[in-house]
């Protein structure tokens, strides 16, 4: 994981038990969140990126957020879709985040058969929710890459790309 | 009482795993005054449920205190926290309060957590106070 911190300044923090997933609803990743200095948030969950490396499967770049959060450092202003209320996590959605880390715990216990048990449960209960499904990925030795993803990526397409956050227009 | 471990996503002790004397019993779990303290933060007395200087009045005591013991969902429910027991491994997980979620998706205060860095050093939103911050979730899969 390292690697992914070499020359950075800022803290890079490790959330094993997903708690930014509960206390944001956090529902996929990358999330960014503007906080002002007054610790409003001053634009909410939304999906960016910090580099070109996924453009091409996105359609994402960078840049455009970028050039927001310079003039929200700068000049304080913030783009129209800041207000966006992001919904609230369905109490499904909650109940999935604890079989979650039931399943993390079982796993780290050893017992592979009861966490495969548990992550089944979380992504019954939250089934378009990457931060259940795609993170169960690898622990369950699933290439969160392969076939796998494109399968979610694609029923979550289909879903209208479901998502807490500002939607993407 | 036997042992029961307790996840708890307390967001000022992040990943603790606790042991609290208590039993899973239909879904459900049963604990003393001590492990309600422990699991969630807020300790039953008298005038209700109270974490330092505050108190939130429990309106029917009844309902959540028998004579087997204090039902630790019930008192979860009234604090906004959910739960979720492995009776096989008697593990109940807790939930953040979905009172700090609502504060932050609908009032719009960053609500504080911990983390630690890749050293293990612990970090806090709150570190970076009367600063503009760049929260980014990413994930390295």
């Amino acid at each position: 994981m390292r690697e992914w911190a070499q020359g950075i300044s800022f803290p890079v923090l490790v959330d094993r038990d997903h708690l930014l997933a509960e206390l944001y609803a956090v529902s996929n990743v990358p999330t960014v969140v503007w906080i002002d200095a007054d610790g409003s948030i001053a634009r909410p969950n939304a999906a960016e990126v910090g580099t070109d490396m996924f453009v091409d499967f996105t359609g994402v770049t960078p840049d455009a957020h970028m050039d927001q959060v310079r003039e929200w450092v700068r000049q304080g202003t913030v783009p129209d879709d800041a207000e966006h209320e992001v919904d609230d996590l369905s109490d499904d959605e909650v109940t999935a985040r604890l079989a979650f880390r039931l399943a993390v715990h079982r796993r780290r216990d050893g017992d592979a058969e009861a966490a495969a048990a548990w992550f089944a449960r979380a992504a019954a209960l939250a089934p378009m929710d990457f931060t259940i499904r795609r993170a169960a990925m690898p622990l369950q030795d699933v290439d969160p890459f392969g076939e796998a993803f494109f399968e979610l990526f694609g029923a979550w397409r289909e879903a209208g790309s479901p998502y807490h956050g500002v939607p993407r227009g | 009482m036997p042992k029961l471990k307790v996840l708890t996503q307390n967001p000022a002790e992040p990943g603790a795993v606790l042991e609290i004397d208590g039993a899973p019993s239909d879904g459900r779990v049963l604990t003393d005054h001590a492990g309600v303290t422990a699991a969630l933060g807020w300790e039953m007395k008298p005038e209700g449920l109270c974490r330092g200087d505050v108190c939130v009045p429990v309106r029917d005591p009844a309902a959540v205190v028998t004579d087997d013991g204090i039902d630790l969902t019930a008192v979860a429910g009234l604090l906004g926290m959910s739960t979720l027991v492995d009776e096989e491994a008697g593990v109940v997980a807790v939930s953040a309060p979905a009172g700090d979620r609502r504060a932050a998706l609908v009032g719009r205060q960053a609500p504080n957590f911990v983390l630690p860095d890749l050293d293990g050093d612990l970090h806090s939103l709150e570190q970076f106070k009367d600063r503009k911050r760049l929260l980014i979730a990413f994930a390295s899969w």
